[in-house]
């Protein structure tokens, strides 16, 4: 296919105007001005979530209460594309069509980025004063403060999460039952489960070696072997890591075993999320072990059989808040902004995310009345307790993604040896250590 | 006769034979989109992609046109297309007319920069734009969005129509300035209705390729009211969820107007480029 597109000597723009002035200009006025400064009084609101999801829904109910509160001011929200708010936010909240407020994607190559460039309101001073800080456990509120250099953990607030995610393992009860399985406690029954699925002939695992499943789960095994300076050291550059101490090797060796002994497929390499998750929605596999983003889907789709969750037997699994609030550093209304923030943080709308099937970060457990929905957010607060929220692997460097999925991938395939991996991953996050001068 | 028709007629049949092996893949993906934009989300996941839907399910396509206002995205773009189609072609042609048939000097230097410009990626000139369009305030306006794309696809149409011009027969026009003709009334009286169907190409490829853009109007166009069918395509790709029957009810809705776009023009088309092939 050829494209045309491209180009533009500067000079031809001049021309074009002439031409377009001529023939086309009247057809179209354009320039709608959407900041809306002088009307009454209008929040700019903008977020990226489907309606019908739990933070989609809880959104809309505070966006009814800010206006019933707020008489005379409306709102305004617009739904974006992720990936229009991910590749245009830095260029829109430097013009003056930034919106007044917005969700964005927590993490130091995105809101971290951000507030470097000094595009975002310092948060601090509403946090303390209408007590954000109290509400968010402190392994929540790392991602929503960054410092100077844009590295989230310490520093300014600069974004406000109003809900949690975590990594699970979610079950197919009646594979289970059927095999007289039950729901391990310790990593050790959790082996021996696989085991009994692998020795029956089902593979017991869902997963998914493109994408961000496989990686997640070579953390979790990581996890099991480290300490929360581990996690400091890797992922906020507290210390130094070493790809070939006892975690990271126990991860490798683990996972390619797994691999071996059938407990994973090894099909599963060019597997993307959504292939696993219809598998496992699909009754294939007795056991997906992903994040609580898969939640609602499961709970709405998932009609052939019963199915539930358990915490991954360990202290740490990978999960942070979610995505933040963030006011643009040019919003035109930053008090209404900071009110409906606010909104969103008080116990009626974070009830209502919870009962939508999300992870609310701030909501009273009794007011949660679907038992599913209970049982996610009381495993959520129990690892929020016990301190257990690890972040996910691929946050330390830019790019890293990649480099863990295609890592993985070698191990599902066994097409590197578990030490050489660690290698092939140790390099690009110690260039980035060397890049940001640790 | 009889022999060479027997023994061009294997040879017939392996091209009948690629070529339907050739619209197959073509139009797979158009199937599996519209197989799947009629499924519900539940069918879909318990029957994969491949499967048949059992019913029609419209909820999907219906939902959709109403979250992002199909509407009013789909006058978007098409005003946008339309001016941009227009106006490119009323630029190429003034450019080529100067450049094919009038002597410019250093025309093939001019003609090579356009060349040069042509083969530069959009990524690159995001930045510069999006701080001109700031300047003027035109950011976040159609206009900015028209006034881009009339300037990159005039830029392919002035190489393209200049090469065309260049072959135009001398001896009408010397016949018409012994006339006594204009070079104005020339151009609108003898250029433009002679290159007609080559013009009429040119408006329709504009008229498809401003319909796809994605990424331009993705940056320019911030507020909804403004956004193009591609952008708000976009809508529906998640952070780490997609919605695959939401998105072939979108993914469908998306092309059938450039599709019905095509059809309409579709013997413009075959004229336009079997009259080049003659010249």
């Amino acid at each position: 296919m050829f494209r045309v597109g491209r180009s533009a000597a500067v000079a031809a723009l001049a021309a074009a105007a002439l031409a377009l002035s001529a023939c086309g200009g009247s057809s179209d006025d354009s320039n709608s001005g959407s900041g809306g400064s002088a009307e009454s009084k209008t929040l700019t609101l903008w977020h990226y979530e489907t309606g019908n999801s739990a933070m989609g829904t809880a959104w809309a109910q505070a966006m009814k209460e800010f206006e019933a509160s707020h008489p005379g001011v409306k709102v305004k929200f617009e739904e974006k594309g992720f990936e229009q708010i991910q590749k245009t936010a830095s260029m829109v909240l430097n013009s003056d069509e930034a919106p007044d407020i917005m969700e964005y994607n927590k993490g130091n190559a995105t809101a971290g980025q951000l507030s470097k460039q000094g595009l975002l309101t310092d948060l601090s001073e509403q946090a303390t004063k209408r007590g954000w800080d109290k509400l968010l456990s402190p392994s929540l509120q790392t991602t929503a403060k960054y410092d100077e250099r844009g590295i989230m953990g310490s520093g300014k607030w600069f974004g406000v999460p109003n809900y949690g995610e975590y990594v699970m393992v979610y079950y197919n009860k009646d594979m289970f039952e059927k095999a007289g399985v039950k729901v391990p406690t310790t990593f050790d029954e959790f082996t021996a489960a696989l085991d009994a699925f692998a020795k029956k002939g089902t593979t017991p695992i869902a997963m998914a070696g493109a994408e961000y499943p496989a990686q997640q789960l070579f953390y979790l095994l990581a996890l099991n072997k480290a300490n929360r300076a581990w996690i400091d050291s890797f992922e906020l550059y507290k210390g130094k890591v070493d790809f070939h101490g006892p975690e990271f090797t126990y991860a490798a060796q683990t996972f390619s075993d797994w691999v071996k002994k059938g407990y994973i497929s090894k099909d599963s390499a060019g597997m993307k999320a959504e292939d696993m998750g219809v598998a496992f929605i699909g009754g294939k596999f007795p056991i997906m072990v992903s994040g609580s983003w898969w939640f609602g889907r499961l709970a709405e789709e998932i009609k052939d059989f019963k199915w539930g969750s358990f915490l991954w037997p360990g202290q740490f699994a990978p999960g942070s808040s979610g995505n933040l609030w963030v006011v643009p550093e040019k919003s035109k209304n930053k008090d209404l902004a900071y009110d409906f923030i606010d909104i969103t943080m008080k116990k009626e709308i974070q009830n209502l995310l919870g009962n939508s099937g999300g992870v609310p970060v701030a909501a009273d457990p009794s007011a949660i009345t679907d038992a599913q929905n209970k049982e996610l957010i009381e495993n959520f607060n129990k690892l929020s307790t016990q301190d257990g929220l690890a972040f996910y692997p691929d946050w330390p460097a830019p790019g890293y993604y990649d480099v863990l999925v295609a890592g993985v991938q070698e191990l599902i395939n066994g097409s590197k040896k578990p030490e050489e991996v660690l290698d092939e991953i140790a390099q690009p996050y110690n260039d980035n250590l060397a890049d940001i001068g640790n | 006769m009889n022999a060479d028709r027997t023994f061009r007629q294997p040879g017939r049949w392996a091209v009948l034979a690629a070529l339907v092996v050739l619209a197959v893949v073509m139009l797979f993906p158009f199937v599996i989109v519209t197989l799947n934009a009629f499924k519900s989300p539940a069918e879909y996941s318990s029957g994969g992609p491949l499967s048949l839907p059992h019913g029609f399910y419209l909820d999907g396509i219906v939902a959709f046109w109403d979250r992002v206002d199909f509407g009013l995205k789909l006058w978007n773009s098409l005003l946008i297309s339309g001016v941009v189609a227009v106006a490119a072609v009323v630029l190429s042609v003034l450019n080529a007319y100067a450049l094919g048939i009038g002597k410019v000097r250093g025309r093939l230097w001019i003609l090579v920069l356009f060349l040069v410009a042509n083969t530069l990626p959009q990524e690159a000139l995001v930045y510069p734009l999006y701080y001109l369009s700031k300047e003027v305030g035109l950011y976040d306006s159609k206009l900015a969005v028209i006034l881009i794309f009339t300037v990159i696809q005039a830029a392919f149409g002035t190489y393209l129509l200049s090469s065309v011009l260049g072959q135009f027969p001398r001896g009408i026009l010397e016949a018409a300035e012994l006339d006594g003709a204009s070079r104005w009334r020339m151009l609108w009286g003898i250029v433009v209705p002679i290159s007609r169907p080559t013009l009429s190409v040119l408006l329709i490829f504009f008229f498809i390729w401003t319909w796809n853009e994605f990424f331009l109007p993705m940056v320019f166009l911030i507020s909804n009211d403004n956004q193009t069918v591609p952008v708000a395509l976009g809508v529906l790709q998640g952070e780490k969820m997609m919605d695959a029957t939401m998105s072939s009810a979108s993914a469908l809705l998306g092309i059938i107007p450039a599709v019905a776009f095509f059809l309409i023009f579709q013997r413009t088309l075959t004229r336009g480029i079997t009259v080049g092939a003659i010249k």
